[in-house]
């Protein structure tokens, strides 16, 4: 190398060290934790253009599944150091909220809420469930629900041109299909996805007003025993693998090894990518005693000691913006809680998501009530287990679930 | 900071520091010699004291404490988290549990491992690569195994029951049933450690001394009495190493649960580590959870107290 060439290498070598510090000294980074499943390319974009709008800025966003998000978020709560903004997937936010671990929205929605949308523009429920009292502390960005998705072609092939509606109509359709290496139904292990069958039986899963679960009530026990006879007696789904992610059923749905299971838009994506030759889709949710299921959803919140609340906010609003919504709807296939959302007319077209859609109005927020006394997550792991006694050991859900409403009302009594 | 002295003589003349002469001639050499000692060890005592006296003090105080210690408002509880976790059949429960699992995995390595390691240390073809595919699980992630596993029992799409389907014999839910899925995870775990086990004792039989053998067999000892009476014998320490070092881990195991059953099914996998786990980040009842923590460090001190008293034994043969 000539000497030149050296002193301007150095020089070079200099510039870009004093650069990179000069723009570190300035770049500012906004913490975002995100479901690993939901990096929709419509949310890649909406933090593009944040990054544009706010030079200097970049979103460090980081993808999680659930579990090990919470994880990460408990131990950045008690680090003192959260991130931004963060993706939940229901139940959180008045749980953190109880805890002080949450900012407060109602000053940002006082000065953006009519510009936005907020709350007006979103589904009732999916506003009341991440209020604690007047405080806002936290935005829906998803609202979904759970209801029966069929393969059209072995439905077909049993003799059933149309789904079940009802219980008993279920079940012929369960035995119907249910041959050799195929079943008929097969059941999601993951705890929600119970209650679609305990709501369509009118089980309310908490009474607010004894302070009580209602879960050990004939009716309770009626529609558990219902789903357990129907792997063990009647032979027509499939048992599924302890600690087997919600995605089971699905993926053998995909592999056209059952007839029916109960999902919600999540997993429109997977299938329509796993299959895209399936013939398959979306009926309205069962009736038994009433037509019901449970509604789910993502909210997005900002953690009291957040760095940059007021940046956080901003990117908010771009991501539960309906531009974005409906890109993630076209991309996903997810379902989204503005009203504006299910009223457009290409969501409405759409034979997947709009019967998916179909399905909010009647959909249930199953823990609502009994997440404000602070002792849910407790309470959820006594019936996991009370569930998969039912369902592994085949004990009678009569004799399990008042053993589990006892347990759980020691905890609801106890402070 | 520098440390200085002469070495041509046996009285060091070790400074910390750039101390004055005078004031280094304050301290006597054991005194200095001690200063030394300790100004080496603290980088030592500083990480001991930061990653884990720290972390088991502030466990303890948050122990004594309930609502949420650490993250957000609690009250003073005193020994109300011990007494509520002595009294929790869930807790013993799982207690049980990780106790059978610890002592099976334990059992199966040592009785594997060193099967593996007396056929392996005999001159067979190709018994490098044979060690090195044995020991490769040890060093593979845990959730990369827990992937494969599952993906292979799977009941309705896994690679075993289809293989058992294929000759003809009954499929197993080996992951959803209760009487199943212990033994599975037993099973795995040491599938995935047998290789630390069968490493550990290859280096404890080749160096035992080849001489002992040929005595042995001038005496005509068959191979069932040399190993019997010499190989076994020789190898108690390492063999205790082993259960101990295996059982103390085994005892804090999380993953196997966490990632392939969730502690299910009906709590048949329900570690303890995965109980204190989940009060603490599930339930965000940390008071509890450090009070479960800090029992299952008490009980690990115990069994660390025995290991030195069986360790330091003089080994009979």
């Amino acid at each position: 190398m000539s000497r030149y060439k050296s002193v301007g290498f150095l020089h070079g070598m200099v510039l870009g060290v004093a650069l990179t510090t000069a723009t570190a000294a300035y770049a500012e980074t906004l913490t975002l934790y995100w479901n690993a499943g939901h990096a929709y390319q419509a949310y890649a974009d909406a933090i593009a253009k944040f990054e544009a709008d706010h030079p200097g800025w970049s979103v460090q966003w980081e993808k999680f599944q659930w579990p090990d998000m919470r994880t990460k978020l408990v131990a950045d709560f008690a680090a003192k150091s959260p991130p931004d903004l963060v993706a939940e997937p229901g139940g959180w936010v008045q749980e953190f909220g109880q805890r002080n671990l949450l900012r407060p929205l109602n000053d940002f929605i006082e000065q953006d809420g009519k510009a936005i949308g907020y709350p007006d523009d979103w589904q009732a429920y999916s506003v009341e469930r991440n209020k604690l009292g007047d405080q806002y502390y936290g935005v829906q960005i998803h609202l979904t629900c759970a209801t029966l998705v069929y393969n059209v072609d072995m439905l077909k092939q049993a003799g059933f041109d149309t789904p079940p509606a009802t219980w008993e109509e279920f079940l012929k359709v369960a035995k119907a299909t249910t041959t050799g290496a195929r079943f008929g139904f097969a059941p999601n292990p993951s705890i929600g996805y119970y209650s679609s069958w305990l709501l369509q039986n009118g089980v309310s899963y908490y009474d607010p007003k004894t302070n009580k679960v209602n879960l050990d009530s004939p009716e309770a026990i009626e529609a558990i025993q219902f789903l357990a006879d129907l792997i063990h007696k009647e032979k027509a789904a499939t048992k599924p693998a302890a600690g087997a992610d919600y995605e089971g059923p699905q993926k053998l749905f995909t592999a056209n090894r059952v007839a029916m299971i109960i999902t919600g838009p999540w997993d429109v994506k997977p299938i329509r990518s796993g299959n895209p030759k399936l013939n398959w889709a979306v009926a309205p949710s069962l009736k038994h005693k009433v037509q019901a299921t449970f509604a789910g959803g993502v909210s997005v919140m900002i953690p009291k000691d957040a760095k940059h609340p007021k940046e956080a906010w901003d990117l908010l609003k771009r991501l539960v913006a309906l531009d974005t919504e409906l890109a993630a709807t076209k991309e996903a296939g997810m379902t989204m809680p503005r009203k504006s959302w299910a009223e457009n007319a290409e969501v409405q077209a759409d034979p997947v998501i709009g019967s998916f859609s179909k399905c909010l109005p009647y959909a249930q927020d199953v823990t609502a009530e009994l997440r404000l006394t602070g002792k849910h997550a407790r309470i959820e792991k006594r019936l996991q287990s009370a569930l998969e006694d039912i369902i592994y050991n085949q004990k009678p859900a009569a004799e399990i679930m008042p053993k589990f409403a006892a347990e759980a009302n020691v905890i609801l009594a106890n402070n | 900071m520098f440390i200085s002295g002469s070495t041509d003589t046996a009285d060091t003349d070790i400074r910390v520091g750039a101390m004055p002469t005078r004031r280094a001639a304050r301290f006597s050499r054991r005194t200095r010699q001690t200063l030394l000692a300790y100004l080496l060890l603290s980088p030592a005592i500083l990480y001991f004291s930061v990653y884990f006296f720290y972390p088991i003090g502030l466990e303890f105080w948050a122990s004594l404490y309930s609502g949420q210690p650490l993250i957000g408002e609690s009250r003073f509880a005193g020994l109300d988290n011990y007494v509520a976790a002595l009294g929790d059949a869930r807790v013993r429960q799982s207690l049980f549990v990780t106790l059978a699992f610890a002592i099976g995995v334990t059992a199966a390595s040592i009785a594997i491992g060193l099967g593996l390691a007396v056929v392996l240390n005999r001159p067979i073809p190709g018994r490098t690569l044979i060690r090195a595919i044995i020991f490769f699980p040890y060093i593979t992630s845990f959730v990369i195994v827990a992937l494969m596993w599952q993906a292979i029992l799977d009941p309705y799409t896994g690679i075993l029951n289809s293989f058992l389907a294929e000759l003809g014999l009954p499929t197993q839910n080996w992951l959803g049933d209760t009487s199943t899925a212990l033994p599975t995870l037993i099973a795995i775990t040491v599938w995935k450690d047998v290789g630390y086990a069968m490493l550990i004792y290859l280096s404890a039989l080749q160096s035992i001394p080849s001489d002992f053998y040929d005595a042995a067999s001038i005496d005509g000892a068959t191979p069932t009495q040399q190993f019997r009476y010499l190989t076994w014998p020789l190898l108690t320490p390492t063999t205790l190493f082993i259960a101990v070092v295996s059982t103390i881990s085994q005892l804090q195991e999380l993953a196997p649960a966490y990632l392939i059953t969730k502690g299910g099914p009906a709590d048949a996998t329900r570690f303890f580590s995965l109980h204190v786990f989940e009060a603490a980040f599930f339930e965000l009842n940390i008071g509890y959870a450090s009070a479960l923590s800090f029992l299952m460090f008490l009980l690990i001190l115990a069994i660390t107290f025995v290991q030195f008293r069986l360790l330091n034994r003089e080994t009979t043969y």
